[in-house]
């Protein structure tokens, strides 16, 4: 007892205190809604009704067999994925054409990240409008150039659902890698490609060498990030098609929303999170270990 | 200051901070009762989101409280999916308001989370013998009224004088009529002649299924709560908008809710569509010129001679929450909102979109004594006639969890898509639609 009274008292007390507000946030931000999600998975948790019961492994297994869920977990792996190469290839060729401007340059900057600085609803309602088959410009252009034979909603046809979103989705992402790949950009040392080209290397070589090497652990964080994000988006896709037509473009966010607040069935919506989770841990733990490889090759 | 001290000095300060949290006058012996002078604040929730609806809840809340001076009424104003999604979360937190507006199949779901109180004594103090009986029945169980409905309105369908007279077409009065003129009038992108709508997270294709079952007689949940959509009716009718989505609607429309709907005939983009009276006030908010090519007629009949029957009536009530602490003042609140001459007010808002809920009020003069009214008559006429008949989808055989879940769940919006975009077969779509809502009632139960 004296032993832990002397520890405790080792403690700095006030030094705890002033620390206190912000653990008290972590733990109600972070902690507490990760903990709640764990415990409702276990249960039969309805949104509105006061009572439920302990279910064990039910909601996991009811999740786990029900196809809709493969489909929504399919659907957000080629968001993600074409989302996030998508988004790096074209923030990657507009840093490196904005690296190349002599003149102009943070015009064009302000200009290409103006996307970004929209939100997501602001976003979704005006491309709505733009492929609204009824007012919409493009599918009034298409018909007028003689492209297509009537006005073509691209969110209402199957084919190319997916594909619209997509585009949005780069169109809306790409502006954020373009900005930190310009910066890591301005921060190779010219001298560099000088020595390389004395040296007889070509331009391909002298890009592989030393502009992607040096750019590599700034895209490598974006990847984590926007992986991260992308995975778990819901505003965007959910405001543009609310997951249709038809489930093409129902995502595991928007699954789990129309579980939890749709069906009410909070128990199996927190399971859906607790495995998104679980899965976003492991790709986490894959790009960290990527990331920690680069970082010991460069020193 | 050694550990027990700091503990208690925390323990205070906790305490004093809780204290300060707390709201003033809520305790339940502020609220006045009987003749004591009523005392405390109460939050209203109503989902009157355009100016004129929005303006006149301001008004009555300012009245009340000149009236109550100890009263203080906090209006917060949600859009309907916006409301629905604020109270089932709030009431997992307490986060629900002391009075608010409802849709009948929220008020079911209200009684299963036992979140509302029943209003008897208001009803009868404004008088029961005044109110219609049908919505009435909506909000009632076991004798005890949980909803009193503050305005009706029902489906009917909206046609353009000047297209039909320009093809020299009469009204159509049955459904393969209507097909027929929809077609002939179909000039898109000018004009499309009827939007099937089929957009998810909504329940606008269910409710252009329950048109046609209902008009054959039947309901989308039988008497004994399963889904219909395997019966005869419902998959010619099914049939029926799949033929018609094909012909004369545009392609986006499998994506439309409410409002895009809407929208399309506001701006004259369609020549047929269904809704209530609010359809003047849209049009003439958007397109003044075209509220003179506008009426209303009853919603097709499979043959011409079938009997008039109801189809879908909605009776929007007022409900007062479980967790008000002070249900005297909801309450009170509530009946100062049917006071003769404020009641029709605010029925004026919406001139011929809201119908009185009640008898009296519907035949009073001061309320017939409008020029919107009057200038549709016939379109008041016919959406009293459909308002008399006529249920909320699904409770064709009184309030049931079941008829929310047909209208909230997108099954059939899913059934409908799954047909069109990918060429599933009618029969088939509907027996794994009709399945699903099955299971979904059984989760329910």
């Amino acid at each position: 007892m004296n032993s832990l009274r002397t520890s405790f008292k080792r403690w700095n007390l006030t030094g705890l205190l002033f620390v206190l507000p912000a653990v008290l946030i972590v733990v109600l931000l972070l902690i507490y809604p990760i903990l709640s999600s764990m415990y409702y998975s276990f249960t039969s948790k309805n949104l509105i009704r006061p009572h439920y019961q302990w279910v064990w492994l039910d909601n996991f297994r009811y999740v786990l067999t029900n196809p809709e869920f493969y489909r929504a977990f399919a659907n957000s792996i080629k968001w993600t994925v074409l989302s996030i190469v998508g988004q790096l290839l074209v923030g990657f060729a507009a840093a490196l054409a904005l690296n190349k401007i002599p003149r102009f340059s943070g015009f064009f900057r302000t200009l290409l990240i103006i996307p970004w600085a929209f939100p997501a609803i602001v976003i979704a309602f005006t491309w709505k409008w733009i492929f609204n088959d009824v007012y919409g410009f493009l599918p009034n252009l298409l018909t007028q150039l003689g492209i297509t034979s009537h006005n073509v909603n691209l969110f209402a046809e199957p084919s190319l659902v997916f594909g619209a979103v997509l585009f949005v989705n780069i169109w809306f992402g790409a502006p954020l890698f373009m900005v930190n790949i310009l910066s890591a950009l301005k921060t190779i040392p010219a001298d560099q490609y000088e020595a390389a080209m004395m040296d007889g290397a070509t331009p391909w070589q002298s890009f592989w060498a030393i502009t992607i090497r040096h750019i590599r652990g700034v895209i490598g964080l974006l990847l984590v990030l926007r992986t991260i994000w992308v995975f778990n988006n819901f505003d965007l896709l959910y405001l543009m098609t609310g997951g249709g037509p038809s489930d093409l473009t129902t995502t595991l966010p928007i699954f789990a929303y129309k579980t939890g607040w749709g069906l009410k069935q909070l128990g199996v919506a927190s399971a859906i999170t607790i495995i998104l989770l679980l899965f976003l841990l492991v790709v986490c733990m894959l790009y960290f270990r990527l990331l920690n490889k680069w970082e010991k090759e460069d020193r | 200051m050694n550990a027990k001290q700091w503990s208690m000095a925390s323990l205070a300060a906790l305490v004093l901070l809780t204290a300060g949290c707390g709201k003033e006058a809520d305790t339940p012996e502020a609220a006045g009762s009987g003749d004591k002078e009523m005392k405390g604040e109460i939050v209203m929730w109503h989902s009157f989101t355009q100016g004129a609806r929005n303006d006149f809840m301001k008004e009555a809340a300012d009245a009340f409280m000149s009236k109550h001076p100890g009263v203080k009424i906090k209006i917060e104003t949600f859009a309907w999916p916006e409301f629905y999604t604020k109270w089932t979360t709030g009431l997992q937190s307490g986060q629900v308001p002391d009075v608010s507006t409802a849709l009948p199949n929220h008020v079911v779901e209200m009684l299963d989370a036992d979140a509302i109180v029943p209003l008897n004594d208001v009803i009868d103090k404004i008088g029961r013998d005044r109110f219609y009986e049908a919505p009435l029945k909506e909000g009632t169980v076991d004798g005890k009224n949980y909803s009193i409905p503050l305005y009706s309105h029902a489906q009917v369908m909206w046609y353009r004088k000047d297209l039909l007279e320009k093809a020299k077409l009469p009204v159509p009065k049955t459904w393969d009529e209507l097909y027929e003129t929809a077609k002939a009038l179909n000039n898109p992108p000018e004009v499309y002649g009827l939007s099937v709508p089929m957009g998810l997270g909504d329940m606008m294709a269910t409710r252009f299924l329950n048109f046609y079952v209902r008009s054959a007689g039947e309901a989308l949940v039988t008497k004994d709560g399963k889904a219909n959509l395997t019966s005869k009716a419902a998959i010619d009718g099914i049939n029926y908008w799949v033929k018609m989505y094909k012909t004369t609607s545009p392609s986006g429309s499998v994506n439309f809710k409410v409002l895009d709907q809407a929208t399309l005939y506001y701006q004259g983009k369609t020549a047929f569509d269904f809704n209530s009276g609010f359809q003047i006030g849209g049009v003439e908010t958007n397109s003044p010129k075209l509220l003179d090519q506008i009426d209303a007629a009853p919603i097709p009949k499979i043959n011409a001679n079938d009997p008039d029957r109801g189809i879908e009536t909605s009776n929007v009530p007022m409900v007062v929450w479980k967790n008000s602490k002070h249900p005297e003042i909801a309450k009170a609140f509530v009946e100062s909102l049917y006071e003769k001459e404020r009641y029709i007010k605010f029925l004026h808002s919406v001139p011929a979109g809201m119908l009185p809920a009640m008898k009296d009020i519907a035949e009073d003069p001061a309320f017939l004594d409008n020029p919107t009214i009057q200038k549709f008559s016939g379109a008041v006429k016919v959406i009293s006639s459909a308002v008399d008949q006529g249920t909320a989808i699904g409770m064709e055989n009184g309030p049931t969890l079941e008829s929310g879940i047909l209208a909230n769940q997108g099954v059939i919006e899913k059934m409908f898509q799954n047909i069109v975009l990918k060429n599933e077969p009618v029969e088939e779509a509907a027996k794994k639609a009709e399945n699903e809502l099955n299971q979904l009632f059984k989760l329910y139960q």
